[in-house]
């Protein structure tokens, strides 16, 4: 039997280059201003669930939430810290929801932070270097860049639907159009069709500015069960529905870092984030066309045109003309995509954009997001994919 | 023509015939692995017994990118310029990806007919020949 959960806070650290602020000070940013938005203090929460980081902090075993209580809040409560990658901030939601909703804690704060390594990613320490392992595999025997991988979706969807570089441009540009409201967000200078196609191709035919650099940045949440939320006042937001999944065998995608694929007919593409979105709107009760507003990993322009229509919210090949016809802008259209500027527009903070994602949901359906508001959202939905085949899916709703 | 190896080990072989990519045969539902695996992620296989085999040589291209950008240094590759990667459907319900040449960029197309080949990325200090594998235009003579 569970329980309902509220989201009672949210706060983030805005995105950025801050290669003066360690990564556990712009977790405890991101964690005052969720608890002072929720009106609680450290005194008052329960448990606290970490999305690790492999770059920094964490006391090198990404032991995160215990280094944030040894630092503000040595109580004996819960610490739990959870991998996943670029999902890892919705594991660790769906984590302390999981906690609350047991009926074991009344609050638990969930929180990603991280700094991420200039230039590409290093491997990590301890990989084998042999056929067992794919990242390695990629490298030496291709030097399949992340770009690599999704500029294969992308002219795979330039082939199936005639989708034109003019349109993936569009997209991007809408994302600065967003974020220009956004004071969390990196990127706000507004851009043009042109700027965005006359930026360097990385890989055909993705261009730079069509492709999320990565960023510094943390975010936070603070669940909390009914009793707690209706004592507290505050401005609390029922989680309607969430849900983690990993990947489905036959799946199609190219997923990063393989170099292969095992295709089975009908199985569907990004099956980890499908899925996850599909079992959180199946326990919120809701159908595509409920969502509002959708938070999603645009790790390319390309994943803006293919994931709504994955999630059903879209036909195939229909989100070309919502975006070229202006219906995916906010207050437009029947759904407001990344209206936060997205990662094109925030750079990828690995262990917290998921946490981000759901902060911008809570501030959209409470009516907050002042400069990029969605006018009478009710119902939001994040989505998220990570490393391993990791897929996440939050929705609240008004 | 110089000694050659592997740029990493069990992965291809290369012989008269050409070269072979080598694969892993599930036993009880077929399905084929790349590169090779110890057993059998398909969920609804109780088995999981895996036997060697060999990728078909011939596929065609299922999508692909130019990569405009020099990769990280793991990537050692001599004289590097921009370069094609695709993902070839070989059939079988198996997807590769590698490295696409022997084609302009501008004649790269979804659906084009390829077939698996061998090439040197560098030189090494031994005078090695150090080889992966790679997919050019047109259908194998074996085929
Ligand atoms: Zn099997």
């Amino acid at each position: 039997m569970s329980r309902p959960v509220f989201l009672l806070g949210a706060g983030a650290h805005p995105w950025g280059k801050w290669p003066d602020a360690p990564q556990v000070q712009l977790a405890l940013h991101a964690l005052r201003a969720a608890l002072g938005d929720a009106g609680l203090g450290w005194r008052d929460v329960q448990g606290l669930v970490a999305a690790s980081s492999r770059f920094e902090g964490g006391m090198g075993w990404g032991l995160h939430a215990n280094e944030i209580v040894q630092l503000v809040a040595e109580q004996g409560i819960a610490c739990v810290n959870v991998g996943g990658a670029c999902a890892a901030g919705a594991i660790a939601f769906s984590t302390a929801h999981a906690m609350i909703a047991s009926g074991q804690y009344d609050v638990v704060a969930a929180v990603g932070a991280e700094r991420m390594p200039k230039g590409f990613i290093p491997r990590p320490p301890g990989s084998q270097d042999d056929i067992g392992d794919e990242d390695y595999l990629r490298w030496v025997t291709m030097g399949a860049t992340n770009p690599a991988y999704w500029a294969i979706e992308a002219r795979r969807r330039m082939h199936d639907h005639g989708t034109r570089p003019e349109t993936f441009a569009r997209a991007a540009v809408l994302m600065r159009s967003n974020a220009a409201g956004n004071p969390y967000a990196r990127f706000r200078q507004p851009s043009t069709v042109a700027e965005v196609l006359a930026s360097p191709l990385v890989a055909d035919p993705l261009h730079l500015l069509e492709i999320c650099p990565v960023s510094d940045g943390a975010a936070a949440v603070i669940l909390v069960s009914h009793e707690i939320a209706r004592r507290c006042g505050g401005r609390p937001v029922e989680v309607a529905g969430c849900a983690i999944a990993s990947g489905a065998f036959g799946d199609p995608a190219r997923r990063i870092p393989t170099i292969s694929a095992t295709v089975r007919p009908g199985v569907t593409h990004t099956s980890e984030v499908a899925g996850a979105v599909e079992r959180a709107m199946s326990i919120a009760g809701i159908g595509p066309a409920d969502v509002d507003v959708l938070e999603m990993a645009d790790n390319t322009a390309w994943h803006l045109l293919a994931w709504p229509e994955l999630f059903g919210m879209h036909a195939p090949g229909e989100s070309d003309h919502l975006l070229e016809t202006g219906k995916l802008a906010i207050g437009a259209g029947r759904l407001a995509i990344n209206p936060s500027g997205g990662f094109l527009s925030f750079g990828e903070a690995t262990t917290a954009q998921a946490l981000m994602q759901v902060c911008e949901i809570a501030w959209q359906i409470r009516g907050e997001a002042t400069g990029r508001q969605v006018p009478d959202a009710r119902v939001g939905m994040t989505a998220v994919l990570g490393l391993g085949a990791n897929g996440g899916s939050v929705i609240l709703k008004r | 023509m110089p000694a050659a190896v592997s740029v990493v080990a069990g992965l291809f072989e290369e012989g008269p015939g050409g070269l072979r990519l080598l694969a892993t045969r599930c036993t009880s539902c077929d399905t084929l692995y790349f590169p090779r695996r110890p057993t059998c992620r398909n969920p609804a296989c109780e088995t999981k017994a895996v036997e060697d085999a060999q990728l078909p040589r011939d596929g065609t291209i299922h999508s692909f990118t130019i990569q405009r950008y020099q990769p990280p240094a793991m990537f050692r590759i001599d004289d590097w310029k921009p370069y094609a990667i695709g993902v070839v459907d070989l059939g079988a319900g198996v997807q590769v990806m590698g490295i696409l040449e022997g084609v302009a960029f501008d004649e790269l197309a979804i659906g084009m007919p390829v077939r698996v080949t061998g090439r040197t990325l560098y030189r090494d200090p031994e005078g090695l020949d150090v080889r992966t594998f790679a997919f050019v235009p047109g259908g194998s003579e074996a085929a």
